[in-house]
């Protein structure tokens, strides 16, 4: 999952950091199949080519392969998740399609109380999401 | 004779007795006395009885005289066996001293009789020590000798037999006086287990645990310390993929009773609103949430620390009684009750102590146990004995549930006249189980299934019912829509796939049914189910708001219906009973009423909270619930594919969590101090056991105290450092140019000889430390004035760890690095704060002029630190080399000489001649003995700094900022990681006077290695 980075100054001058801290909770996750991949900015990006390929790839003798595999990205990430799906086409030859689909993530933000008179609060903010969906064509 | 034969014979008889000789062949002639039973001196030369002997003989032999023939005949015939033997002869010595001239043949019938029956005695009992077989020769041994008989020679199996008997008699009065079976009987297997946990108290999971742990004793509990099994990398899995469940009910409850303003009146001198929330915030006072608290001496913040403490606030149902008497339950670790017990009892005026059997019914239970204990060994234990005491014990003998050594009379509750409060202590009245990691949500919610709603049918009596509470509070429509809108809430915690997505600390109460009677029949894997996770309205207002105030309502927080489900709970024997008896085997079992109801509560724990990255990393949750049922909540949890973890694994959990682990963490808490002592202890012992080649040499690799940190010193050796350092640079900038040529002057400031000088004056201001132990080495550098130790006295000089928020976060500000996040630098430009300047840390250091603040380092390149390891301030030279060099991994120490060395040496040959004096002349030894150590010579141990420390700051060519108490390779960050704690004045120095390219670069070294390391320093609020 992508880290999310959010320009702070405009969250943070809306509040008195004197009586809150900011605290970003977790994106809301779904359980995940084998052939989901969530791209993050931390990883090696080669690596991450590498673990996408070997999933559309299979084992040794081409077994265990998917059919298709889902590439999620998050935020800064969605950059990063283009790149691989295209990448991945690139590099097939014509057997590799890719379908792009984009959503709204709800990320939450809790803003923890300084002093005991005041409760915590939550705040919603949106966040962009790219799904892209690699799947293998029938070469021609 | 030849002279050489003389002299051989002379030798070979020098120790034998005088009056038995044995003579070997030469000496036909020569004889010696033979001492015959009678205590006569009887002569084997009969040529010689003609001639006449003493008067006395002579008279024996004319008042006797028939009987001497015989007498005679037996003479003659012995002295021929003799003679052919080469055996015994008389003396010509003894035939010149008496002669008998006849014998009187009863008395010395008898006395041969007496020789002989003492020889065949003497035959027949073997005098040595070893067993039959033993004494055989070695060419005669057969394998298997001791336990076959037949194997022996036959003339040997008699007695053999006779010692086989003995052994297995012996063996038997050891052993436990019973049979095996016997023992695995349940009956005595409970008496034992309750004998056994008379000492330290076993947790509910015990036998469970003692199965697959290594256990240790610690805390007055028996604990499991780590798995048997090679399960480092699969607990950390566990964590961050799975669910690892561990067995926290030695964590210790106080609960306080009592009006809200009157306990929060008493409470507020022991927390401050600088080190973080404290009892009264809004949301933790409504019942919501936990709330965690740092708790000091009452008025001493910052100083004389007591430790953290987690508590939680029971909801109150109706919020129009507000002052109403409220519950309050605070979570300690066991070490740290004692004190914490005796603060709260001072700050709440609780002196009064209640008779325990009004408020713990724990006691009581025990006490009828401990009676039919006591009985037991005190009688000869036979087969009547043993009907008997069945008859007497009727009923069957009761596990003990609980606290199993605790002293029925001490008090457990105290009450305040003055306030009202009740304190009492919970311990182990609850079980504490946490599950850590985000398949947790998912084996709750399939081990556990709310209650039913029960209904009374016409006529009957709810009051006979085990269970007649449900049924009470089932007649009350409020309560059973509660207990539906809870069951809700937590089947939607099912479609959650990660605890940390849930606000902190949220509470929820809940009665749930027997988890024993759903569970699988196999152990299996439970996976988050798909069709759950439906992303709805509910889910998105738990997620947001967590759950309402009035689900977090739970049963266990009312202490008889706490004691009717414990004692109503069916045992294990029933329940399998009626299982078995189900017509269709592995069907589902309905109890129906007779099902237990369990109240319990539920408690996110929030993970890592600090810093940026693994943001909610090993968050979970608590279930409490009533003492009893722990194997019934545990085997479930397992079942579904939780694996268990022990102390290592909660260590390792603080630790990738970068929080302090509780009491190691904490050095200005007495419980961190004695734990602190402990461990050094524990692994001076563990050194001392290799031989010294093969352990390091602490002193040669300038290491000054590898098993603890001296933080006192380090401390105060910081303080005096800066202000000898502040002197020089009032005239000059306070830039961070002049640095190096400032610290160049001063690399050995303070010297063992200025250590005599000033420890009675610092002795008298630290003699109220808590830390004994480094009071010792306490010492001031004779530049600082005496006004400085005055103004010193003023402020206190004890120790403390700095845990004020606002001065953490800016020093976080102040720590990190402006090149590395192009974000934190925009951010630390626009507000101003490029580099920590003397001035901003004035009023910091001002208060706390000696104070620790708690980091955590990521090693920059290769590494993985140690515990103990220190932390050390690079020099100039070294970011040099950094910069050019990329692959540069650091600089290394030069070998320091051994002083000890030589003394130690000598210590040894004073050693050797003292043995051998004691040798030559034992009864010396005490007079010698006291002598050395009188000397004031300690023993010396060879690679350790003995005596008090010099300077440790400058002892090294890097100055020590601080030491790492936890350090690993960490399999979260793949990377080395370590936390510790560094002194705060020494941190604000050094960061004044780095680079801002290189600021936050420290250098950490292990205490057996010469090599430092580049780690980066960061503080996390």
């Amino acid at each position: 999952m992508a880290e999310n980075r959010e320009p702070r100054g405009a969250v943070e001058a809306e509040l008195d950091p004197v009586e809150y801290t900011l605290r970003k909770r977790l994106p809301h996750r779904l359980p995940r199949r084998p052939n989901d991949i969530y791209v993050n900015m931390k990883t090696d990006f080669k690596a991450q080519l590498a673990r996408c390929q070997k999933l559309l790839d299979g084992g040794a003798r081409g077994q265990n392969s998917c059919s298709e595999i889902y590439i999620h990205g998050l935020g800064l990430a969605i950059n990063r998740a283009i790149n691989i799906a295209l990448q991945l086409q690139a590099g097939s030859f014509g057997s590799l399609q890719v379908a792009a689909n984009t959503s709204t993530v709800e990320l939450v933000d809790e803003l923890e109380p300084e002093t005991d008179a005041r409760e915590p609060l939550t705040r919603i903010r949106n966040n962009s999401a790219i799904h892209i969906r690699v799947f293998r064509v029938a070469p021609k | 004779m030849s002279n050489a034969k003389e002299r051989k014979h002379a030798k070979k008889m020098r120790n034998q007795p005088t009056n038995v000789t044995l003579s070997s062949g030469f000496v036909a002639d020569r004889g010696t006395k033979y001492h015959n039973g009678g205590g006569r001196h009887f002569h084997q030369a009969q040529k010689q009885e003609p001639f006449p002997g003493t008067s006395r003989q002579r008279q024996t032999k004319m008042t006797h005289h028939s009987p001497v023939d015989p007498d005679v005949k037996e003479q003659s015939s012995s002295k021929i066996m003799f003679k052919k033997k080469g055996g015994w002869k008389a003396g010509p010595e003894g035939m010149s001293q008496e002669i008998p001239k006849y014998i009187t043949a009863s008395t010395f019938a008898q006395a041969r009789a007496a020789e002989i029956s003492a020889m065949l005695k003497a035959v027949t009992q073997k005098s040595s020590n070893s067993l039959v077989f033993q004494t055989l020769p070695r060419h005669m041994r057969r394998r298997a000798m001791s336990h076959n008989v037949k194997r022996l020679p036959r003339r040997l199996r008699e007695i053999a037999q006779k010692e086989a008997e003995k052994a297995v008699h012996q063996k038997k009065e050891h052993s436990k006086n019973k049979c095996h079976k016997a023992r695995r009987c349940h009956k005595n297997r409970v008496l034992e287990f309750n004998r056994r946990q008379k000492k330290n108290i076993w947790l509910e999971t015990h036998i469970w645990h003692a199965k697959r742990f290594h256990m240790v004793k610690k805390w007055g509990y028996c604990l499991g310390e780590r798995p048997t099994v090679k399960s480092h990398r699969a607990c950390y899995r566990a964590m961050t993929n799975r669910c690892l469940l561990q067995d926290l009910s030695y964590y210790c409850c106080l609960e306080l009773k009592g009006k809200e303003e009157e306990i929060l009146k008493a409470l507020s001198p022991m927390c401050s609103i600088d080190a973080g929330l404290t009892f009264a915030a809004v949301h933790c006072l409504s019942g919501k949430c936990q709330g965690s608290v740092l708790l000091y001496r009452a008025n001493r913040y910052p100083r004389e620390m007591l430790g953290p403490v987690t508590f939680i606030w029971k909801s109150e149902r109706t919020p129009s009684h507000t002052s109403e008497s409220r519950q309050l339950w605070i979570w300690l670790h066991p070490m740290l009750k004692q004190d914490i017990l005796e603060e709260l009892k001072a700050a709440c005026q609780c002196v009064e102590p209640i008779k325990p059997t009004i408020c713990t019914p724990g006691p009581l239970l025990t006490t009828s146990e401990e009676k039919s204990q006591t009985e037991l060994p005190d009688e000869k234990i036979g087969k009547k004995r043993k009907r008997k005491d069945d008859g007497e014990n009727a009923k069957p003998v009761k596990k003990v549930i609980g606290d199993g050594t605790r002293d029925p009379h001490q008090p457990s509750s105290w009450i305040s006249a003055a306030t009202g409060i009740i304190i009492s202590d919970l311990t182990m009245e609850m079980n504490r189980l946490r599950l850590i990691g985000p398949l947790s949500h998912s084996i709750l919610t399939e081990a556990l299934k709310a209650a039913s709603v029960q209904t009374v049918r016409e006529g009957e009596d709810t009051e006979k019912t085990p269970h007649h509470w449900w049924i009470e509070t089932c007649k009350n429509p409020d309560s059973v829509s509660l207990h539906h809108r809870q069951e809700a809430i937590f089947e939607l915690l099912g479609g959650i796939t990660s605890p940390a997505e849930i606000p902190s600390g949220t509470i929820l109460g809940l009665t749930v049914g027997d988890p024993r009677i759903n569970l699988p029949p196999k152990r299996s894997k439970v996976l988050p189910n798909p069709e759950k996770c439906q992303d709805n309205e509910k889910v998105r207002q738990l997620l947001l708001e967590g759950v309402p105030v009035d689900c977090a309502h739970s049963f266990i927080w009312n202490q008889a219906i706490c004691k009717n489900v414990t004692e109503n709970k069916i045992s294990d024997q029933d329940l399998n009973r009626r299982r078995s008896e189900l017509l269709v085997p592995g069907s589902q079992l309905v109890l129906g009423p007779q099902e237990s109801k369990i109240p319990i509560l539920l408690i996110q724990q929030p993970g890592k909270v600090t810093g940026d990255d693994r943001r909610g990393w090993g968050s979970g949750w608590d279930i409490l619930f009533p003492k009893g049922w722990g194997m019934a909540f545990w085997i479930p949890f397992i079942y579904r594919g939780a694996r268990v973890g022990g102390l290592k694994e909660s260590v390792m959990h603080s630790q990738y969590k970068r929080s302090p682990d509780i009491p190691g963490d904490f050095p200005d808490c007495p419980a961190g101090v004695v734990f602190a002592e402990e461990q050094a202890k524990n692994l001076l012992e563990k050194y001392k056991r290799r031989p010294p080649a093969k352990r390091p040499n602490y002193v040669k690799l300038g290491t000054l105290a590898p098993f603890c940190c001296p933080w006192e010193q380090l401390a105060q050796e910081w303080e005096s450092r800066v202000q000898a350092q502040e002197e020089p640079s009032v005239a000059s900038s306070p830039s961070g140019e002049d640095s190096d040529s400032r610290r160049d002057k001063l690399p050995c400031a303070p010297t063992p000889e200025n250590t005599d000088l000033w420890s009675d004056e610092g002795g008298t201001s630290l003699s109220s430390c808590s830390e004994p132990r480094e009071a010792m080495d306490t010492e001031c550098p004779a530049r600082v004035g005496t006004e400085w130790v005055a103004c010193q006295d003023a402020t206190g000089s004890l120790l403390c760890v700095l845990r004020s928020r606002k001065w953490l976060k800016q020093l976080s500000t102040w720590c990190g690095p402006s090149s590395r996040d192009k974000r934190a630098a925009r951010r630390a430009s626009g507000s101003g704060e490029p580099a920590p300047t003397r001035a901003a840390c004035l009023p910091l250091l001002e208060r706390f002029p000696r104070a620790l603040v708690w980091v955590s380092l990521a090693l920059l390149r290769k590494g993985s630190p140690e515990p103990h390891s220190m932390i050390c301030v690079p020099t100039e030279e070294d970011f040099l080399r950094l910069r050019q060099d990329q692959l540069y991994c650091g600089p290394q120490e030069s070998k320091h000489s051994d002083p000890f060395k030589s003394e130690i040496r000598k210590q040894k040959e004073r050693k050797k001649v003292e043995k051998r004096q004691n040798k030559q002349a034992p009864t010396e030894r005490e007079g010698l003995a006291g002598g050395p150590p009188a000397a004031g010579h300690q023993a010396l141990t060879l690679g350790l700094w003995s005596g008090p420390l010099p300077g440790v700051t400058s002892h090294c060519s890097r100055v020590l900022l601080g030491f790492v108490t936890q350090g690993d390779f960490s399999m979260a960050v793949g990377g080395g990681e370590a936390l510790g704690f560094v002194s705060l004045t020494g941190l604000l120095d050094m960061l004044s006077t780095q680079p801002a390219a290189e600021r936050g670069l420290v250098l950490l070294r292990a205490p057996a290695s010469p090599q430092y390391r580049f780690a980066r320093i960061a503080v996390e609020v």
